[in-house]
C-alpha cells in the first residue's frame, strides 16, 4: 500500500562530493549528540522532579488562583510560571508532567517494537497467510484515524497507566513490523537463511545473530520518530480527558484546564504546551537526524 | 494496462477485507464499552423501561447474533438508527459531511498551494537565509501538536489580535484558523518533500545539460524538473489527505467545528454505536479511495513506474 | 507642530476622533435596531420533542416552542399560559379554564383534546418518554368540552399546578402528532410557543422565527437564533464581539471581562436548587452518620464560594433551596470546623477507607475543580480523598444501577419551588438517588406529598430537614448564580429555572 511510506521525509538530498559529505556527517553527529542531551537533561528534570519542583504539584491555594507569573504571590511564595484555577504552581506541574510524558512514551516506544517487531518477523518468516492476515490488519489499522479507536478502547478500559501505554504502544507497531518483514523477505531471498536452518540453525538465533543486526539502525530511528509521536499522543489523549488521571499533572491534562481560561491567564496552557512542542520537535528531528546517519538508503526512498 | 488492472483489482480485495476488520474491531469495542440505554431513560424509570427499550435496541440479544445483524445491514449501507438522534445513521453523518469537507478541502488546498511554492523556493535558493526560515517553520509545523497549535491560534489570532472567530462554523473567517490547524503538518511535509524531490533532480544529468545549454535557471526548475519531482510530490500529498481525516477530529474538537470529527467523538462518548460505525465506515472508505487513486494517478503520470 | 512625524498626527487624529465617537458609540451601545435574537448556549440541543428531553440545553427551544397551562415567570409565581384559570374544585380535582382561540403554528385549532392527549402521553409506556414519573400523583385526565380539563389525582395533591407548568407539562399538538409521528414530529416540532420551527443544523445552531399571531404578543424580534459554542472563552468572545445577545453558562471567572467591556453586562439568577455531593449510604463507611457529618464539617464552603465562584453563590443551610416554600432562613448556613470534623471522624472509628467522589468535567458548572478542592480540604482533616473522573455516559450507567462508589455531583432541581419537587422526589423511597431510608423521614415525605394544609407540611419539612442534617443523604455545597453575559441593548431577566423566557413579558430589546 501506499501508505507503507514514511510519512516523515528527509530534508535533504545526499551530499555531492565525500568531502562535504564528510563534513555534513559530522554536523549530523553533533545535532544527534544535541538532541540526545535533551532527552537525558528532559529525563534527569523528570527523575529529579521531587526535589526540583519549587512546590508540591498537587497542593492548592485557592487564595492564590490563577495569579500571573511572580516571584511574589498571595501566598507569599514564588510561582514563576504563574498557578492554575486551583492555585497550583504551573511550573512544578510542568516539571512533573515530563514524567508522564516520558515515561509512557517509552513504555509505549518499548511495547509498540516489541510487537511490531515479533509480527513483522513472523510475518516474513512464515509467509503465506500468516503474512496476508498480518500485512491486512496492518492497512486496516493505518486506514483510518487512530484517535478514535484509541478513545473507543480507553473508554471500555478506562484511563490507567497499562492501557494507555498498550493503545499508544500499539499505534505504532505497523513500521517495525514493515521493516523487519521486508529485511526477513530479503535474507530469504537470497537462500541465506535456508542454509543456516538446514546447518540446524534455530529460529532465534537466525533472527537474533543475523536479522537484528542489520536492521538495527532503522529500528532505532523508527522507535525515535515513534517515541515523538508516543508523546503527542499522550498528550492529545490527555487534552482529551482520556489521559492519566488527576491530580497527577501531565502536559496535555494542563493544555486542557487552562483552555477554559484561555483569555485571562494563558499561562496554565502555553507553558506545558511550549515544553510539548519543544520536545516533540527535537524528538522527531534526531530521528531526522538519526536516519542521515545511521542509514543512508531510507533517504533515497 | 491488464498487470495493471489485476494489481488494482487485488488491491481493492484487500481494501475491502481492510474495511471489514475495521467495523468488526469497531463493533467489538462499542458493544464493550456499556450499555446506552440508561442514557435514553429518566433517572427514576422503572427496571421494567429498561429491559423494554433494550429489547427495541437489540442490545438484549448476544453479542454473535447483534453481529450478525449488523454486518447483514452494513452490507446494505445501513447502519441502523442513531440512538440520540432518532434519525438513520447514515442521514445524521451525511448531514455532518459538507462540513468536514468543507474544512479538510480548504486545509489541503491551503496546504498544497502555500508548501509547492515554498518548497520550489527553497531549493532554488537553497542554503540562503530565505530557505532556512522556510524549513524553520516548516519543521515547527511538522512536529506541534494538532491540538496545542490551534490553540495557539486561537490565543494570538483571536483572543489577543481579535482578527478572526474564535470557533463554530459561519462565513469564510471562521474557517481560517480551523483550516490552517489541520493543514499544518501536510503544509510542512508536502513543502520539505518538494524541496527535496527538486533538489534531487536538479542534481541529474539532463538538467545539468539543459543548464549547459544555456537555459535560465527558472526555465530549468519549471520546465524540466519539476514534473519530474512531481510523483513523490504527488504520493506524499495524496497521503496527507488521508491524515488529515485523522487530524480533523482533534481540529474539530479544538474548534467547536460541526464536523464528522466532533460527531465521532460524541457519539463514542454517548455509546451512539450507529453513527460510530457509520463515520468510521466513511472514513475507512474515503481513505481507500485516496490510496487507489493515488496508485491509478501513478501508473498515468509517469509510465516507468508499474507495480510490481 | 514641525516637531511631529506623519504618523504621529495622524495617531492623535485617531484618538481625537475615537473620543469624539465615543459618546454616541456608548449611547448606541445602549440601544439598538436589531430584528434578529442571537443566543450562544454551551451546547447543542438534542430534541425538540418536549416529552423526550429535560435537559437545559433542551428546554431554553422547547419552553419557547410550546405552552404549558400554567407557566412559572422569572418571579417565581405561576402566571395563566394555556389555562386562564384553574382551581381545587375537590381535594383530588383541578379543574383548568382554557384560553379560547389559540392556534398551533400550523394553523390547526387548539383544544382540551390536546391537553388530554399530551399528559397521557407523558406516561404512556409504549412510547417511553423522558418525563414519565413527573405526572405519577395524577389518576387520570379528562377534557369534558373544548376549554375544559379535569385532572383527578390518587390523593390530594397540592401542588399539581406547580407540576404542569415545568417540563413534562409542555402541550403538544394531537392531531400533528398522530398524522406525523414522533420522529417527524422531533424533526419539525409544531406548538402553540411565541417561536416557530425554521432549521437545525446539529452542532452548530437552531434557527426559529417569530409567532406573529402568539397570544401573548409578537416577540421582540424577527427571528431567534440559538447558537452552539461549548468553549466558555469563544463563547464569552463571540458576545463581547457583538456576535451574539445573550450568552448562557457564565462561569463566574469570566464575569469580569463582561462587566468591563462597556457595551455587555452580566444578569444573574440564584439556581432554584442546589449543588450537593449525594452520598452512597449503603457502603461502608459512608453508612456511618457521624462520618457524614465529619464530611460535611470539613468542606470550608465560604471559601469555595468566595474563591472558585467569585462570591456568586450562598452557603446552604439544609436540604431546601432558598426561595423554595418552607425554606426556613432561621437556620444557619452549613458550618466549616475542621476540629469538630476530626474529633466526630475519631468518634466513628474511621479507619482511613478510601472515600471518593466521582466528578464528571462541566456537568454541573465548576464540578471538577470543586471535587478536587473538596478532596483537598477532606485530606486536611484525615481523610483518605481521591477524586475520579467520570465521562457522562458512565455517570448515567452509575445512576441508573445505582453503583457510585461514594460521593457524585448532583444537582437537584426544585421543579415545583417546593421540596417535595426536590428532596423527596430525588430521595425518597424509589427516586433515582435512594441510597438511604430513615422509616421517619419517608413517613413525613410521603404525608406532605398528600397533604393540602400548608401548616402540616411545613412542620413535616423542618423535622425532615433535622433528620437530614444528622444523616447527610446529600452533602450540600452551594446554591449557586446562574449567570448570563448580556448586550447592554437586551433587556432581559433570568428565569432560575434554567428555561430562557423570551416572551414579550420577559424580553425587549431597547430601541433609540
Amino acid at each position: 500500500m501506499a501508505s507503507s511510506i514514511p510519512v516523515s521525509v528527509p530534508a535533504d538530498a545526499p551530499p555531492a562530493d565525500a568531502a562535504r559529505g564528510g563534513r555534513v556527517a559530522q554536523r549530523t553527529r553533533r545535532l544527534v549528540a544535541a538532541g540526545a542531551a535533551f532527552v537525558v537533561l528532559l529525563a534527569l528534570v523528570a527523575a529529579t522532579a521531587p526535589w526540583l519542583a519549587p512546590h508540591d504539584p498537587v497542593r492548592q491555594s485557592l487564595r492564590a488562583r490563577l495569579t500571573a507569573p511572580t516571584l511574589e504571590a498571595a501566598d507569599g511564595r514564588a510561582h514563576p510560571l504563574g498557578t492554575d484555577h486551583l492555585g497550583r504552581d504551573v511550573l512544578s506541574r510542568t516539571i512533573f508532567g515530563a514524567r508522564v510524558s516520558l515515561v509512557i512514551g517509552f513504555a509505549a516506544v518499548a511495547v509498540g517494537s516489541a510487537v511490531g517487531a515479533a509480527l513483522g518477523i513472523l510475518a516474513g518468516y512464515r509467509g503465506g497467510w500468516t503474512d496476508t492476515v498480518i500485512m491486512t490488519i496492518a492497512d486496516a489499522q493505518l486506514a483510518f484515524p487512530f484517535v478514535l479507536l484509541a478513545i473507543g478502547i480507553i473508554g471500555v478500559l478506562g484511563p490507567s497507566f497499562p492501557t494507555l501505554v498498550v493503545v499508544i504502544g500499539l499505534s505504532g507497531w505497523v513500521d517495525y513490523a514493515r521493516v523487519l518483514r521486508s529485511q526477513v523477505l530479503v535474507l530469504r531471498s537470497r537462500e541465506f537463511v535456508d542454509a543456516i536452518h538446514a546447518l540446524g540453525g534455530a529460529v532465534p538465533r537466525i533472527v537474533g545473530r543475523h536479522i537484528l543486526p542489520n536492521v538495527l539502525s532503522t529500528l532505532v530511528v523508527i522507535a525515535t520518530l515513534q517515541l515523538a509521536r508516543a508523546i503527542v499522543l499522550e498528550a492529545t489523549l490527555s487534552f482529551l480527558g482520556l489521559g492519566i488521571q488527576p491530580p497527577t499533572p501531565s502536559w496535555g491534562g494542563m493544555i486542557q484546564e487552562g483552555r477554559e481560561y484561555l483569555d485571562s491567564a494563558w499561562w496554565i496552557s502555553i507553558f506545558p504546551g511550549c515544553l510539548l512542542l519543544l520536545t516533540s520537535l527535537v524528538v522527531s528531528r534526531s530521528g531526522d537526524w538519526l536516519r542521515d546517519l545511521l542509514d543512508p538508503t531510507l533517504r533515497s526512498e | 494496462m491488464r498487470a495493471l488492472a489485476a494489481f488494482l483489482a487485488a488491491r481493492l480485495v484487500r481494501a475491502l477485507i481492510a474495511v471489514w476488520l475495521v467495523s468488526t474491531v469497531v463493533f467489538v469495542v462499542m458493544r464493550l464499552s456499556g450499555d446506552p440505554v440508561p442514557l435514553l431513560l429518566p433517572a427514576d424509570a422503572p427496571r421494567s423501561e429498561y429491559a423494554r427499550v433494550a429489547r427495541e435496541l437489540g442490545t438484549d440479544r448476544p453479542l454473535p447474533v447483534q453481529y450478525a445483524v449488523f454486518l447483514g445491514h452494513v452490507v446494505r449501507g445501513d447502519f441502523g438508527r442513531s440512538i440520540h438522534f432518532r434519525e438513520p445513521a447514515m442521514r445524521v453523518a451525511i448531514g455532518y459531511l459538507p462540513a468536514t469537507v468543507e474544512l479538510g478541502l480548504t486545509a489541503f488546498a491551503l496546504a498544497v498551494l502555500v508548501a509547492v511554492p515554498v518548497g520550489v523556493v527553497s531549493a532554488v535558493r537553497r542554503n540562503t537565509a530565505v530557505d532556512h526560515a522556510a524549513m524553520a517553520v516548516a519543521l515547527v509545523g511538522q512536529s506541534a501538536p494538532t491540538f496545542f497549535l490551534g490553540i495557539l491560534f486561537i490565543l494570538l489570532l483571536s483572543l489577543k489580535a481579535g482578527l478572526l472567530p474564535t470557533s463554530g462554523r459561519g462565513d469564510w473567517t471562521h474557517l481560517v484558523l480551523p483550516a490552517m490547524t489541520l493543514g499544518a503538518f501536510s503544509m510542512a511535509s508536502i513543502a520539505r518533500l518538494t524541496r527535496s524531490a527538486l533538489l534531487e533532480v536538479l542534481r541529474q544529468d539532463y538538467v545539468r545539460t539543459a543548464r549547459a545549454k544555456g537555459l535560465r535557471e527558472w526555465r530549468v526548475v519549471v520546465k524540466h524538473a519539476f514534473r519530474n519531482a512531481a510523483v513523490p510530490v504527488l504520493t506524499i500529498t495524496g497521503l496527507q489527505l488521508g491524515t488529515l481525516l485523522g487530524a480533523s477530529v482533534v481540529t474539530e474538537t479544538v474548534f467547536a467545528w460541526p464536523g464528522l470529527g466532533r460527531l465521532a467523538i460524541h457519539s463514542i462518548y454517548n455509546r451512539d454505536y450507529p453513527i460510530v460505525q457509520c463515520v468510521v465506515f466513511l472514513s475507512a472508505l474515503v481513505f481507500i479511495v485516496i490510496n487507489f487513486v493515488i496508485d491509478l494517478t501513478y501508473g498515468l503520470l509517469d509510465p516507468r513506474i508499474r507495480p510490481r | 507642530m514641525s516637531g511631529l512625524t506623519r504618523r504621529e498626527l495622524l495617531k492623535a487624529a485617531g484618538v481625537a476622533s475615537a473620543a469624539a465617537a465615543l459618546p454616541t458609540a456608548r449611547a448606541a451601545a445602549q440601544s439598538t435596531q436589531k430584528r434578529e435574537l442571537v443566543v450562544a448556549q454551551g451546547g447543542d440541543i438534542s430534541k425538540f420533542d418536549p416529552h423526550y428531553s429535560t435537559s437545559s440545553n433542551d428546554i431554553r427551544i422547547s419552553f419557547n416552542l410550546f405552552d404549558n397551562l400554567v407557566s412559572r415567570h422569572p418571579d417565581g409565581k405561576l402566571y395563566p399560559s394555556l389555562a386562564t384559570e384553574w382551581k381545587l374544585t375537590n381535594p383530588t380535582t383541578w379543574t383548568f379554564k382554557l384560553r379560547q382561540r389559540v392556534k398551533w403554528h400550523n394553523g390547526d385549532a387548539f383544544s382540551a383534546a390536546d391537553v388530554k392527549y399530551s399528559f397521557e402521553r407523558t406516561w404512556d409506556p409504549k412510547l417511553n418518554t423522558r418525563v414519565s414519573t413527573v405526572f405519577t400523583t395524577v389518576e387520570r385526565v379528562e377534557a369534558p368540552d373544548a376549554t375544559t380539563v379535569v385532572f383527578t389525582t390518587k390523593k390530594p395533591d397540592p401542588l399539581l399546578d406547580a407540576r404542569v407548568a415545568f417540563y413534562g407539562g409542555q402541550i403538544v399538538p394531537k392531531k400533528y402528532v398522530e398524522a406525523v409521528g414522533n420522529d417527524t414530529f422531533n424533526a419539525k416540532p409544531i406548538g402553540t410557543g411565541p417561536v416557530r420551527f425554521v432549521s437545525w443544523t446539529k452542532d452548530d445552531r437552531v434557527v426559529l422565527e417569530a409567532n406573529p399571531d402568539y397570544f401573548g404578543g409578537k416577540p421582540d424580534f424577527d427571528r431567534f437564533v440559538m447558537r452552539s459554542i461549548p468553549e466558555t472563552a469563544p463563547r464569552i468572545a463571540a458576545l463581547l464581539k457583538g456576535e451574539v445577545d445573550i450568552v448562557t453558562q457564565l462561569p463566574p471567572d469570566h464575569a469580569e471581562r463582561v462587566t468591563g467591556n462597556a457595551t455587555t453586562r452580566v444578569a444573574g439568577a440564584l439556581y432554584a436548587g442546589l449543588y450537593v455531593l449525594a452520598v452512597n449510604s449503603k457502603v461502608p463507611p459512608l453508612d456511618n452518620p457521624l462520618v457524614k457529618q465529619a464530611l460535611s464539617l470539613g468542606v470550608d464552603r465560604e471559601l469555595i464560594v468566595k474563591e472558585l465562584w467569585r462570591g456568586r453563590g450562598i452557603v446552604p443551610n439544609g436540604p431546601i433551596a432558598k426561595g423554595d416554600n418552607h425554606y426556613d432562613a432561621a437556620l444557619p448556613p452549613l458550618t466549616y470546623d475542621p476540629k469538630e470534623a476530626r474529633d466526630r471522624l475519631k468518634k466513628s472509628g474511621y479507619k482511613g477507607e478510601e472515600i471518593v467522589i466521582e466528578t464528571t468535567v462541566g456537568y454541573t458548572a465548576n464540578d471538577k475543580p470543586m471535587s478536587e478542592a473538596i478532596v483537598a480540604m477532606w485530606r486536611d482533616i484525615g481523610v483518605n480523598a481521591k477524586v475520579e473522573v467520570l465521562e457522562y455516559s458512565v455517570r448515567a450507567q452509575k445512576n441508573r444501577d445505582r453503583t457510585f462508589k461514594g460521593l457524585w455531583w448532583s444537582d437537584p432541581t426544585s421543579t415545583l419551588s417546593d421540596p417535595d419537587g426536590m428532596m423527596w422526589r430525588l430521595l425518597g423511597p424509589g427516586g433515582p438517588q435512594d441510597y438511604w431510608r430513615h422509616p421517619r423521614f419517608d413517613e413525613l415525605g410521603e404525608a406532605a406529598r398528600f397533604s393540602v394544609d400548608q401548616k402540616v407540611r411545613g412542620q413535616a419539612y423542618k423535622e425532615m430537614t433535622k433528620i437530614f442534617l444528622e444523616h447527610f443523604p446529600w452533602i450540600p455545597i452551594i446554591q449557586p448564580y446562574e449567570d448570563y453575559g448580556l448586550q447592554k441593548y437586551v433587556d432581559w431577566t433570568p428565569n432560575p429555572n434554567q428555561a430562557l423566557e423570551i416572551r414579550r413579558f420577559a424580553f425587549k430589546f431597547r430601541r433609540a
